[in-house]
């Protein structure tokens, strides 16, 4: 007996609270969804008296859809950056950087942006591109290291790191899906990491192209 | 049902997943307190173990309220946007609405013995 008051007590709470809030602030409102990993955000300075690296700084890190969100209302566009910053969202732990171990395998998918599309792709791209990875949309997402954006004087890049150039079938699914969700028309290219170092990027052959 | 997997665990009852293990020597035991037996109480979690949110459900928590407050950390002020350019997040009259649904024990009844 006590235990069938108990389940009706209950059910009738439940069912008050869930129309309550229906009707005010809807549940998913009320929480931070958490993400699969936590992503570090970098910010690339360009200051002349400074060394590449010291000009990398690691901002902060997030590790739900609420808090990346925090950070995006709060800080400047990607298109209004000055020319020569970079932006970078990264698993934590991995530095935006060849030489890092989780990197120096590895390799890009490049979207390169004519500065044209500074105004009318940059800021749309560079976000879609970073709730791709938060959201662990790719089938392959522990390939996924991170990715770049860079704001330069010709041509605006984003680049999506992945861990290995070795597995053709994970970073193709990658690029197939990146160029997909952000519905680009041209090709794009996947470079290596190792061939990126000893050539200017435009001068860097593509291992793979979708 | 509109609320996600996670919202659904965090604002609506549901069965605690749960298992049995059979002890039948002493020795069996974990012998520290904060694990239990067959292994740790929350190994697993209702709704599999990779968390994965489509590009339009992370859009619509964009108007959350939370998502509208500053972040925790320190930015360097040349990387924040103007205060005006900021959307202000409506004041939320329900923000600290009072759990209702909480059962209310009897406090005076023990909740469990235990033989020593």
């Amino acid at each position: 007996m006590a235990g069938n008051n108990t389940e009706e007590v209950e059910g009738s709470t439940v069912t008050e609270t869930k129309t309550n809030s229906n009707a005010e602030v809807p549940p998913e409102f009320l929480i931070k969804h958490p993400l699969q990993n936590t992503w570090s955000l970098w910010f690339y300075d360009n200051d002349r008296n400074k060394t590449w690296e010291e000009n990398l700084i690691e901002l902060t890190t997030f590790d739900t859809v609420e808090d990346f969100w925090r950070l995006y209302h709060h800080i400047k566009l990607p298109s209004e950056l000055r020319q020569g910053h970079d932006y970078a969202v990264f698993k934590q732990g991995i530095r935006p950087m060849w030489e890092d171990d989780a990197n120096k395998m590895g390799g890009r998918w490049l979207i390169s942006l004519e500065k044209k599309q500074r105004n009318s792709d940059l800021d749309r791209f560079w976000l879609d591109v970073v709730l791709l990875l938060i959201g662990e949309n790719f089938e392959h997402s522990d390939e996924i290291c991170g990715a770049v954006v860079n704001v330069r004087a010709k041509i605006d890049k984003i680049g999506i790191w992945t861990a290995d150039t070795s597995k053709q079938h994970a970073n193709l699914e990658i690029g197939r899906k990146l160029k997909e969700q952000l519905g680009i028309h041209g090709k794009i290219g996947f470079q290596v990491h190792r061939d990126t170092m000893v050539k200017h990027s435009s001068a860097t052959k593509n291992l793979y192209t979708v | 049902m509109s609320a996600s997997p996670i919202a659904r665990q965090a604002t609506h009852t549901q069965a605690i997943p749960s298992r049995r293990v059979l002890i039948t020597d002493p020795t069996q035991m974990p012998d520290v307190y904060s694990s239990t037996p067959g292994g740790t109480l929350y190994s697993t979690t209702p709704g599999g173990t990779r968390i994965v949110y489509e590009r339009s459900f992370m859009m619509s928590l964009r108007q959350s309220p939370i998502s509208q407050t500053p972040p925790k950390c320190s930015l360097p002020a040349a990387l924040l946007k103007n205060p005006g350019s900021v959307p202000h997040s409506q004041p939320s009259p329900v923000q600290k609405k009072s759990r209702s649904n909480s059962i209310s024990f009897d406090e005076s009844q023990e909740t469990f013995s235990m033989d020593l």
